[in-house]
This record gives structure tokens, sequence and C-alpha cells, in this order.
């Protein structure tokens, strides 16, 4: 895909059956190709990773927003206009911590798990653990260091989604972007 | 990767009150069970053996179509065959996997459209099956969610 020369706002729709059964072919084979689901769950954070620390800049070209002064707003502009373009969902910004460095993303339904049901043998595995590299690996490349995890999780019978994210510290000095 | 449609929203989901199945089946395409569950209190084998029996009518109402006319067959087959105690009907996919679902004789009340219905919602949930990754095509069906669309649509054990 080429989309070099108009990066505009405008937003092209897509099957999400193709997109909800490429992810699931993704995690299958990573089941088959390693022995555990905490392994599993390292390749796919990893390669979330890899996707985030791209996905910024297209992002920051696609969206215009300007700097975020606070994490609050960080917050607002991932829930509201990166999951918004990304995966066409909203999720809620709640939970805050006290000290305003944690906040909780509540997805009501989300777009990776659509016809999924995680089989006994999987009790480890955390499904979408892709979206936690992609939003560490973007938000390192605006300096922000941050830990995501996920608090709750539908296809482990939970009500909702919820990606817990928590403000380590602001990367001072521009570390070269590696594929670690 | 921008905006995801949601095409599956306008599924028939229909309330099926009154009708109710005492054994559902799919079977595949090579025509071996993939998934048969009937009401506990009876005598399961003899369910077993009604299905395999009508897959004997299904082919039979497969190739009675034209080849011309396979195109815009219908996947409903309708009533295979009524035995003493109960009525047994088809549904056969396009891609050849069947569906089977047995009901009491004595439920008179029954009409052909919901049986439909029944055939249809099946249909949507076994698709859901299929598209969930860690299923692999051809293994029996173990799914929690089918297991309890199909419990809905079954007899209460009495």
């Amino acid at each position: 895909m080429s989309r070099q020369s108009n990066r505009t706002s405008d937003s092209k729709k897509m099957n999400s059956e193709l997109f909800t059964l490429t992810y699931g072919a993704l995690v299958t084979q990573l089941c088959k190709d390693y022995e555990n689901d905490e392994e599993v769950n390292k390749q796919l954070d990893k390669m979330g990773y890899n996707i985030g620390v791209r996905l910024i800049e297209d992002f920051l070209a696609r969206s215009s927003v300007g700097r975020c002064h606070d994490f609050r707003e960080t917050a607002d502009v991932i829930a509201k206009v990166a999951f918004k373009m990304y995966l066409g969902v909203t999720p809620s910004v709640t939970n805050w911590s006290p000290a305003g460095d944690e906040f909780s993303l509540i997805l009501e339904s989300n777009p990776l798990v659509d016809f999924v049901e995680l089989p006994d043998n999987h009790n480890n595995l955390v499904y979408s653990s892709l979206l936690c590299g992609v939003l560490r690996g973007s938000l390192e490349m605006v300096q922000m260091a941050v830990d995501v995890r996920f608090a709750q999780d539908t296809l482990r019978g939970d009500n909702v989604t919820e990606i817990r994210m928590k403000f380590i510290k602001r990367i001072e000095e521009n570390l070269p972007a590696g594929d670690e | 990767m921008t905006c995801l449609c949601f095409l599956c929203v306008s599924r028939d989901y229909d309330e099926l009150s009154s009708i109710m199945a005492v054994c559902i089946a799919v079977i595949a395409k090579e025509n071996y069970p993939l998934y048969i569950r009937s009401v506990p209190t009876q005598n399961e084998l003899k369910f077993h053996y009604t299905v395999h029996t009508s897959l004997d009518v299904v082919e039979e109402k497969i190739s009675s179509v034209g080849k011309a006319l396979a195109d815009q067959r219908e996947l409903y087959l309708g009533l295979l065959y009524p035995t003493e105690d109960y009525k047994v009907y088809g549904y056969v996919t396009n891609s050849k996997v069947k569906f089977v679902i047995v009901v009491d004789s004595s439920n008179t009340s029954l009409r052909d459209n919901e049986i439909r219905s029944m055939f249809r919602k099946l249909h949507n949930s076994f698709t859901d099956v299929m598209c969930n990754p860690f299923y692999i095509p051809g293994d029996p069906i173990q799914s929690k969610a089918f297991d309890s669309m199909v419990s809905a649509m079954m007899v209460q054990a009495c």
C-alpha cells in the first residue's frame, strides 16, 4: 500500500472479518511455533512494538494533533483519535490513579476478538497483547515510557476489555529506534 | 486499515419460543459428525441412527436437483422424512456441510418458516465457530457459544 502521496484523514473502509481473521491466523501460528503462552505474549508484544514505532509517524502525519501537555491529554488522544482511526472503536478513559500517572482504557468491544473463543489449554495467552506493544512502541517514540497491560479481557469472561496504562518516565535523550 | 465496518449486525436472531428440537447435528462434507447433541433423557443412539439414515435422503435431495439448477438451489431441504415419533429436517450449506434437526412429531404447532429460522440461526452460529482462529476445520465442534445456542433450541428435559 503506497499512501505516501495523500496522507489525509479520510478513513478507508476495510472488511472487519478479514482483519479479525488475519490477526487470528497470526496468533494461532505463534501458538504453534512457541511452546508456552508467555512466549507467545512476548512475541505479540514485540510485534506490536515494532508496529507502534512506525505507526506513530503515520498517526502524527494524519491526525494533525499537537503536542500533549499532560498525560491526561495523551490518554484522550489515544482513546478518541488513535483507537477511532485504526480500530474504529472509542474506548473510555477511566480509573485514574490519584497521582494521575495511571489510567484504564475500557473497550466495550474489541475488534480483534470477534469470533475468538480461547481453548482451555491456552489459559495464560493474552490474545490481544499486540495492542500493548503498539501503545508502548508509539509512546516511546514521543518520549514517553509507559507500562501497558491487560487488566480485564472479555475472552476470560470479563464484561469489558480493560487496558491499564502506567506512565513511567519521560525519555530525555533520543534513543535510537531499534527493533529490539 | 482505518475503519471497520461491521457487516453482521443484521443477522436474524428470532425468538424461537414455541418449537423445540430433540436432536441437532452438524455433519461434515465427508459425512462424519462434527457435532451431535440430543435431549439427554432419551436414547442417544437412536438419534445417531436417525441422523445417519437421514444423510441418504440428503444426498438424494442434492443430486435430484439438476446440475444447472444447483447454483440457485435453496440451502433448506425441508422435511427429509417423518418417522412415527419424529420429523427430520435438513439443510445443506454451499460447502456441503449438513445440518439436521429432529423434532418431536407430537409438536404439531411448528411451522415451516420457524424451522427455517432455526437453521439460519444454526448456520450463523456455525459460521462464527468456523471463524474462530483456534478451531481447526474438520474437528469436532467444542465451542461453548455454539453449545449454548443449541441448548436454547432444544426441548427442556421433561
